[in-house]
């Protein structure tokens, strides 16, 4: 006997086994015995399609032992619009199981649900505060990511907080590359409704004066690096420009000195533009390819042979 | 058939990987015919909601282990077909709602193991059925939803893509007959997910992540676009941000400053081999880092040394080692990951 059986408030349900088993061993499932008299009910009250605050704790139940049954999730959801339930209840329950299960993708999926639902009687600034303490439990979550960027579209936060959020976020770790994702995701996300990011010249100088901070403080980090080149790509402005900071932390006449070999990489590309620089520029790929990332030098050699040169030279040494 | 991780443990590495460290091919085989037997372990129900995924992976890695026949077809037929719903998808269990990426892995189930007669039998005209089953979950925006809830993963517009492609029905394929899909507006979906480093991500502005580069090149693959659109200024560079996943150790990353991870050197690598660029990688370390992932004697591979084994690190790790050609594994098509002799077979 177990908790829903042995219940008055269910004794109206003739519970559903699961119509796995009989003769193909490949199906037969052997349930753990509280899950499967839950799933049981579960099945006979969707056979049913009974919506009510019962079915609402039932699922709660479920979710509790498996947030990871997707049926489950749509069955309250649709349980929660019929019945008008209070929303701002369901979130708050929801916290609680987002904390708890930080993998899961169905929680996140289900809270836009909710929150969309809410509309303008959401209280946003909560969810911003809810979404900064789950980066407090894993700083590159995508999924918490991907709702932020939700959120900041749907509720038009693009100026209300989230640049400066992004900065916190990089001052705990300047290596997050979610964080730096979003800040582009802040800055240029409204292009396409003609509001401008680094296109603009100003904005575009703020973008790349805050990336070579960030590369100040860890040159060997990639994110920094590929934001700059990102500007300089959705910009249309010259590569070139970018020379001084590249030489800031690589230099092929002085191969010892090289403290980024994403650095070295962009020097490369600076180079290879320039009248003359193509035998530096195969210098610097030498260098990558047997000093600085060695792990990749067949794609060295193909960038090396891209610009006419020979093969890779292992005489250059740091 | 299983997730339910375990029992053994990934190889633990200690200095230079030993020159007898082989593929256990009949180890592997051994663990995924034994993941149907442990029913009796709360892990077993808990992934319910995988299951009919951890069939496709399980068969999957016999095929490229070249032992297709390791588990009953008769079981495989039936196991599938008690997953169709009325609406012509399949759910990811008996009983589960029907879902583009369950039926999508049900059609490869079936594609591997030549079942679609069976099917018949019970649903007439099924191919076009699931494929109107596919098609219907179609949004405006070209993107699919993965039920009837309206979910958006770029994931599913892929599953879509290559679901379609094994039945047929891709509107290239059938020049005839009205498209059931809007190709052109999903691909250009797909191209709005690129980002400013030359990869993509599960929507748009979101960062770029290896398996959505997988899912995103796959569609562009599939529809027919991904030469045109990427050309090879765009190959190299998303062939740079791709070579970047590996770590010294050998295995590849998912995202930068991320950990290394078996599964990785599926997406990455596929992703990798269908833009041209697979040579870029170090090949001899990553093969070296798969082989350090399995359970050299239970057999199964785990996401890195160390850890508990599972049948989609397995599948995922053998697949891998099928792309480095690695001796005696059946050739895996990137796009498909399944049996490169049997989605030859596709007319594209």
């Amino acid at each position: 006997m177990g908790k829903y059986s042995e219940d008055p408030k269910w004794s109206d349900i003739d519970p559903l086994p699961t119509d796995e088993g009989g003769p193909n061993p490949l199906a037969a499932i052997a349930y753990a015995e509280d899950y499967e008299e839950t799933m049981s009910y579960l099945r006979a009250v969707m056979a049913a399609n009974e919506l009510s605050p019962r079915v609402l704790e039932l699922t709660e139940d479920l979710i509790d032992m498996n947030p990871a049954h997707y049926t489950v999730w749509l069955y309250r959801s649709k349980c929660l619009f019929h019945l008008h339930s209070d929303l701002h209840e369901e979130l708050e329950w929801l916290n609680e199981t987002a904390l708890q299960h930080q993998k899961n993708y169905q929680i996140w999926h289900h809270r836009l649900t909710i929150v969309d639902a809410l509309g303008e009687e959401c209280d946003v600034q909560g969810e911003q505060e809810f979404v900064a303490r789950m980066f407090e439990k894993d700083a590159k979550n995508y999924h918490v990511w991907s709702y932020r960027q939700w959120l900041v579209k749907r509720f038009q936060l693009w100026e209300k907080g989230e640049l400066e959020f992004t900065e916190k976020m990089l001052e705990e770790d300047v290596r997050n590359n979610s964080a730096w994702n979003h800040r582009w995701y802040v800055v240029n996300g409204r292009e396409a409704e003609g509001v401008k990011g680094v296109t603009d010249p100003e904005i575009r100088e703020r973008e790349i004066k805050y990336a070579e901070a960030a590369i100040a403080k860890a040159p060997q980090n990639q994110s920094p690096w590929n934001y700059v080149r990102g500007i300089r790509k959705a910009s249309g402005t010259e590569l070139a420009a970018l020379k001084p900071l590249a030489e800031r932390y690589a230099s092929v006449e002085r191969p010892g000195t090289v403290r980024s070999s994403f650095a070295l990489d962009l020097l490369v590309d600076i180079l290879s533009e320039e009248s003359g620089g193509k035998q530096q520029a195969g210098k610097a790929l030498d260098l990558l390819a047997t000093t600085y990332d060695p792990i990749r030098k067949n794609y060295w050699a193909y960038r090396k042979s891209q610009l006419g040169l020979g093969s890779i030279e292992t005489a250059a040494t740091a | 058939m299983s997730l339910a991780a375990g029992p053994g443990r990934g190889h633990v590495a200690v200095g230079q990987l030993p020159e007898e460290l082989k593929l256990v091919v009949d180890k592997h085989v051994a663990y995924i015919q034994s993941l149907d037997t442990r029913k009796d372990e709360l892990e077993y129900h808990l992934t319910e909601h995988l299951r009919i995924g951890g069939i496709y992976w399980g068969l999957t890695a016999l095929h490229l282990l070249g032992h297709p026949d390791a588990l009953p077809r008769e079981g495989l037929i039936d196991y599938v077909l008690s997953c169709l719903c009325e609406s012509g998808g399949f759910g990811a269990a008996p009983g589960h709602d029907a879902h583009i990426l369950y039926t999508g892995y049900s059609v490869q189930i079936l594609t591997m193991i030549d079942g679609f007669g069976a099917l018949e039998e019970r649903l007439p005209d099924c191919k076009q059925k699931i494929a109107r089953f596919v098609a219907s979950h179609q949004q405006p925006d070209g993107t699919f939803a993965g039920d009837e809830w309206g979910e958006i993963d770029t994931r599913f517009l892929f599953s879509a893509l290559y679901t379609l492609s094994l039945l047929g029905y891709l509107p290239h394929q059938r020049p005839s007959e009205p498209p059931l899909i809007n190709l052109p507006a999903a691909t250009a979906y797909i191209k709005a997910c690129q980002n400013f480093d030359g990869a993509f991500g599960v929507s748009p502005g979101a960062e770029s992540h290896s398996g959505q580069v997988f899912t995103c090149v796959g569609a562009l693959y599939i529809a027919g676009e991904l030469d045109s659109y990427l050309g090879e200024e765009g190959k190299d560079r998303l062939g740079a941000w791709l070579s970047e996943r590996q770590l010294p150790s050998g295995g590849l990353n998912g995202r930068p400053e991320k950990l290394v991870d078996v599964c990785y050197s599926w997406w990455v690598m596929s992703s990798m081999a269908m833009i041209g660029r697979l040579h870029w990688i170090d090949k001899a370390k990553l093969t070296a880092f798969i082989l350090q992932c399995q359970d050299p004697d239970e057999g199964g591979m785990a996401d890195r040394p160390g850890d508990m084994v599972d049948v989609f690190h397995t599948v995922f790790g053998v697949a891998g080692l099928s792309l480095l050609g690695y001796p005696g594994l059946v050739e895996v098509d990137p796009a498909y990951c399944m049996p490169r002799h049997i989605t030859a077979q596709i007319s594209k």
